[in-house]
């Protein structure tokens, strides 16, 4: 090793702990790069696997009843290549050993296997076989979470009869990898389950002989990227059917989360690491200004000696290719590991038929070529200053720092309250411009990440709170199979604990505002509902007008309409009769598009008396009561849903919200060590550069926490200015995330508590203290006896 | 010692060639809005295998001409050449090939690297020479064979500059510049040090430049050229030399 490689090495270790703390900012962001871009290309590559294997559709068509042959007629539209028609019914399940009725969706497969559209990959036993006809392949998530293998049985309520069904097998599909529940936001393999059934079976059961109620399809490559005109022919051509819905793939549910969270790592993967590298390259270039200052008496001797600039530039060069180096290193076996546990979490949710987190070489190139790149961005100045050094000025002394007055000084009455120690620290900042510039922005940068990311958080928080304690507050909402008259409600009112029941009327409709329009769902609530309340922006009740409809902001928005204005609206289903209705209030929501209309007005729109489609219950706590209620609830074949509030409340808790709580951890951390980073290496530089003022302070009787004081009053203020700087754009950061998530599917509220504001603070304060304790022992560790000789 | 003449006097080397001959030199320095002439018409020929001590107070110049003679500064006026190179118009390539070959520098507080040992602060200079010399011989020459893996620290002054003397010279350079050599040290040890470059100059043949502010060191000179405010106001000859041990400050 040449002797220059040495020094430069020996150099380094001198300097360990600035340089392992740039080293591990440094790290972090190529950690983040390496899992992020890593779990990218482990979900791309898993769905696109998975859904050439199992032949995904390109659009769903959901509709009453049609005859087979009527949805054939499809292929006739250029562009559709395949259709498979099927009967898909939500179901109750009914689990001996389990309490309360389940929720359930049945899908009809062919009877024998052959290819098809969304085919299933089976994970245990078999297919159906010529055996039986009731046999039942369970999707693998409910089986695993009920504890059900091949040759169970479990009975479901089809068509108002109680079914006993063989299960053959366990399966996956694709088109349910992310598995919602109807309204749900997060899979719950708890209480929703798919079942497949054999053709025959389920055209007997549910008496469709010859006739199905959905259709997937298929479309030419050409059309997969823009399905819409050719769904609107889809839907032209099967509208007297009722169509009620046609989904094009990427509007799909499971396909859209998946799709949603590989773009957002797609664009995190670039986003967090900038951030991370940003503040290393920053840091590491203050390190190197101060290494060459110190050292340019050896620069001037090495070219006195006849080192050349080159020489000189790659000699301290090579410190940044050592920190790159470092942070690479460290950032990719991290980065792996962490894609290792971020895919494992990915497959507790999404349902493929493998997932693994592979090495990916590029990736992990790139990550390298970053850390490198960032790490030499940062010592160029540094490295530049070394070269532009010319020997003879290296010889002489340097010119004391300049020691004028600053603009502070000039508020005369404000500087005389100063005390001396804060005169020290301000002038210490002002005339250290860059260093202060580089703690202010990494502090920032730590503060604005921080704060964004609990924003989120509570905002997930806060949109469970607000649609399932403000919005939704029945504790059990049943929903009919079809629209029953007012008895279901006195039946639902006389089950054993139930304390209160209100009626609910779910039309579905196609909503028509000049050239806009959606469709969705209404609902007629009765008047003073108090276990379905629409609120506003700021959670304050809405009542429903007695007639017209009240809207959820997202639609009115996408429908370009406001208050006053008049909304045509055809029900997709009965004689499907448009009518023009005022739009009267506009309500918030961030899950899904709600329209509330009174249910008597509601009713009368479909040519309905009174009308309900499920009710929506209190229940009383009591274990034993409920459980008879349940009992009960099994028992009614009108009821095809199940959902209690307690159970959606928990599974998001036990999932989303704790995978969150997680993250949120980490990014603490992250954080952490940016606030740490920035301050211990100002600090320390600081620090080293006043050796000789610590030194004299302490001859003059200052005691050494005394000498820390002054040290901490500027790094205090950098830090707590920084962070309070990166408060407001933490705040703009998660507003950016919000506006960017606000989707027909879900929006995020953009929500502030105080505690954001605290733990982002106290945090920031937090691990900056932790430094300057560093920066104490360092102080109390100095020979000051030795930095009172040391030639400067 | 002789009264010498100003310049470009006779001596008893001007049967040698000039390694160094500066001829009308002058450097002004603009410090802010005022110009300081530190250096004015210095003219003057430093021979082959002279010893040449340059001595004036401080403030008189001599760094300034030991750094033009470096190839580390250049002047703002008149010319300096290396045998038959133009320093003034060299390149900052051609000055940096000049500085690895031609001379060797022994700085008044040593400027080792305090992260390197004795022994590699002499290979520093040794790894980018054309014709180096052993650094084992010249670190046992110098007399710091056993203290060849003490760092700076472990070093006491006159080893430490002995060390840097070793430095200089393992490059094998035709001309040792040094900048007062023995300024950092105590009396006794300063004398081992002159004693030192003197044998330097001796035994070795190599051309010796000191620069001090100490009278008593030109005793041991061949020449001494004395500065003041930037001019050379008398250049004497020393046809009998003092050994470094009877010299007195």
């Amino acid at each position: 090793m040449s002797v220059l490689n040495r020094k430069l090495l020996r150099d380094a270790m001198h300097a360990w702990g600035l340089l392992a703390t740039i080293s591990a900012i440094m790290a972090l962001g190529i950690m983040c790069f390496i899992y992020m871009r890593s779990s990218y290309f482990n979900l791309l590559l898993a769905q696109n696997q998975y859904y050439a294997q199992g032949r995904m559709a390109d659009f769903w068509v959901d509709l009453k009843k049609a005859p087979r042959g009527e949805f054939l007629e499809l292929l006739d539209i250029p562009g559709v290549t395949e259709i498979q028609p099927r009967i898909q019914f939500a179901a109750t399940v009914d689990l001996e050993n389990v309490r309360k009725p389940l929720n359930g969706l049945v899908i009809s497969l062919p009877d024998r296997r052959r290819e098809i559209i969304n085919d299933i990959v089976l994970r245990r036993g078999s297919y159906f076989t010529e055996e039986r006809h009731n046999q039942v392949v369970v999707n693998d998530a409910f089986a695993r979470a009920r504890d059900i293998h091949p040759g169970d049985t479990v009975h479901l309520l089809l068509n108002n009869r109680r079914q006993e069904l063989v299960v053959v097998g366990t399966a996956i599909s694709c088109e349910f990898v992310y598995l919602l529940p109807p309204g749900g936001l997060a899979p719950d393999p708890q209480h929703f389950g798919v079942f497949y059934l054999k053709e025959s079976f389920a055209e007997e059961v549910f008496d469709f002989d010859g006739a199905a109620n959905q259709a997937v399809g298929r479309l030419a490559v050409q059309w997969r990227d823009q399905p819409d005109a050719l769904l609107a022919d889809i839907e032209r051509t099967l509208e007297p059917h009722g169509v009620t819905n046609v989904t094009a793939l990427k509007n799909q549910p499971s396909n859209r989360f998946i799709s949603d969270e590989i773009q957002g790592l797609g664009t995190f993967s670039t986003i967090m690491p900038a951030i991370f590298l940003t503040v290393g390259a920053l840091v590491l270039n203050v390190l190197m200004m101060r290494l060459v200052d110190q050292q340019r008496v050896v620069i001037g001797t090495l070219k006195a000696l006849g080192y050349g600039n080159v020489e000189i530039f790659a000699h301290f060069l090579k410190l940044g290719l050592i920190v790159g180096l470092i942070g690479a290193g460290l950032g990719e076996v991290l980065g792996y590991f962490m894609a290792t546990w971020v895919t494992a979490i990915y497959r507790r949710f999404y349902e493929f038929p493998a997932l693994e987190n592979y090495v990916y070489p590029g990736v992990y190139l790139t990550g390298f070529a970053i850390s490198f790149t960032c790490a030499l961005v940062g010592c160029v100045t540094g490295c530049r200053r070394a070269v532009k050094l010319r020997p003879a000025d290296a010889m002489r002394t340097a010119t004391p720092a300049k020691g004028g007055a600053i603009w502070l000084e000039r508020i005369r009455w404000l500087w005389r309250q100063l005390s001396f120690g804060w005169r020290m620290a301000l002038r210490g900042l002002f005339r250290n411009r860059r260093r202060t510039a580089v703690g202010l922005f990494s502090s920032m940068t730590g503060a604005a990440l921080l704060m964004s990311g609990l924003m989120m958080m509570q905002a997930a928080r806060y949109l469970i709170d607000f649609q399932y304690d403000y919005i939704l507050r029945s504790d059990i909402d049943l929903t009919f199979k079809n629209e029953v008259g007012r008895e279901a409600l006195l039946e639902a009112r006389h089950l054993p604990g139930v304390d209160h029941a209100e009626p609910l009327l779910a039309v579905s409709c196609t909503f028509i505002h000049g050239p806009y329009q959606r469709k969705g769902n209404v609902l007629g609530l009765q008047p003073q509902a108090r276990l379905t309340v629409p609120r506003d922006i700021d959670g304050v009740a809405l009542r429903v007008p007695e007639t017209g409809l009240m809207m959820s902001r997202k639609l009115a928005e996408l429908l370009h309409a406001e208050p006053g204005d008049l909304i045509t609206m055809r029900p997709t289903r009965g004689l499907q009769k448009a009518v023009r209705v005022p739009l009267l209030k506009v309500s918030e929501e961030f899950l899904g598009m709600s329209v509330y209309a009174d249910i008597t007005y509601l009713s009368r729109l479909i040519s309905e008396e009174f009308a309900v489609s499920g009710v929506q219950l209190e229940v009383t706590p009591e274990p034993d009561i409920q459980t008879a209620f349940y009992r009960e609830l099994k028992r009614l074949p009108v009821v095809q849903a199940v959902n209690a509030r307690e159970d959606v409340i928990h599974n998001l808790e036990e999932t989303v919200l704790k995978v969150q709580d997680t993250f949120i951890g980490l990014l603490i951390l992250f954080a952490g060590v940016i606030f740490f980073g920035s301050v211990l290496n100002a600090s320390l530089i600081n620090l080293a550069e006043r050796r000789r003022e610590v030194a004299t302070l302490r001859v003059l009787g200052y005691t050494e926490r005394q000498i820390g004081g002054f040290f901490l009053r500027e790094s205090a203020v950098v830090n707590l200015c920084g962070t309070l700087l990166g408060l407001p754009l933490g705040y703009f950061l998660a507003y950016l995330v919000s506006v960017s998530y606000d989707t027909e599917m879900f929006r995020f509220p953009v929500v502030s508590p105080p505690f954001v504001w605290v733990v982002t603070v106290v945090t920031g304060v937090g691990f900056g203290l932790l430094a300057h304790l560093v920066v104490e022992r360092q102080i109390r560790r100095m020979n000051w006896l030795e930095a009172l000789q040391v030639k400067e | 010692m002789s009264e010498g003449l100003p310049a470009s006097a006779a001596s008893t080397f001007t049967d040698k060639p000039a390694v160094l001959s500066l001829r009308g030199v002058g450097k002004t320095f603009q410090m802010g809005e005022v110009a300081v002439e530190v250096l004015r018409d210095i003219t003057l020929d430093i021979r082959d295998g002279e010893f040449l001590v340059m001595v004036g107070p401080s403030g008189s110049g001599k760094s300034t001409i030991l750094n033009i003679l470096g190839g580390m500064d250049q002047p703002t006026v008149g010319q300096v050449a290396y045998l038959d190179q133009d320093l003034t118009t060299a390149s900052n390539a051609e000055l940096n090939q000049y500085r690895r070959e031609g001379v060797g520098f022994v700085f008044q507080f040593y400027n080792l690297v305090p992260t390197l040992t004795a022994f590699e602060n002499v290979l520093v200079s040794t790894e980018i020479a054309r014709d180096p010399l052993d650094v084992d011989d010249v670190l046992g020459k110098v007399g710091l064979a056993d203290r060849k893996h003490h760092f700076p620290s472990q070093l006491s002054g006159g080893e430490q500059q002995r060390v840097a003397i070793a430095r200089a010279l393992a490059k094998n350079p035709r001309l040792l510049l040094c900048d007062e050599p023995t300024g950092a040290l105590d009396f006794e040890t300063g004398k081992k040090v002159l004693r030192l470059l003197v044998d330097v100059n001796r035994e070795m043949g190599k051309t010796v430049l000191v620069i001090t502010h100490n009278v008593a060191i030109a005793a041991v000179a061949d020449r001494v050229v004395h500065l003041r405010s930037g001019e050379i106001v008398q250049l004497e000859e020393n046809d009998t030399p003092v050994p470094p041990e009877e010299v007195v400050w």
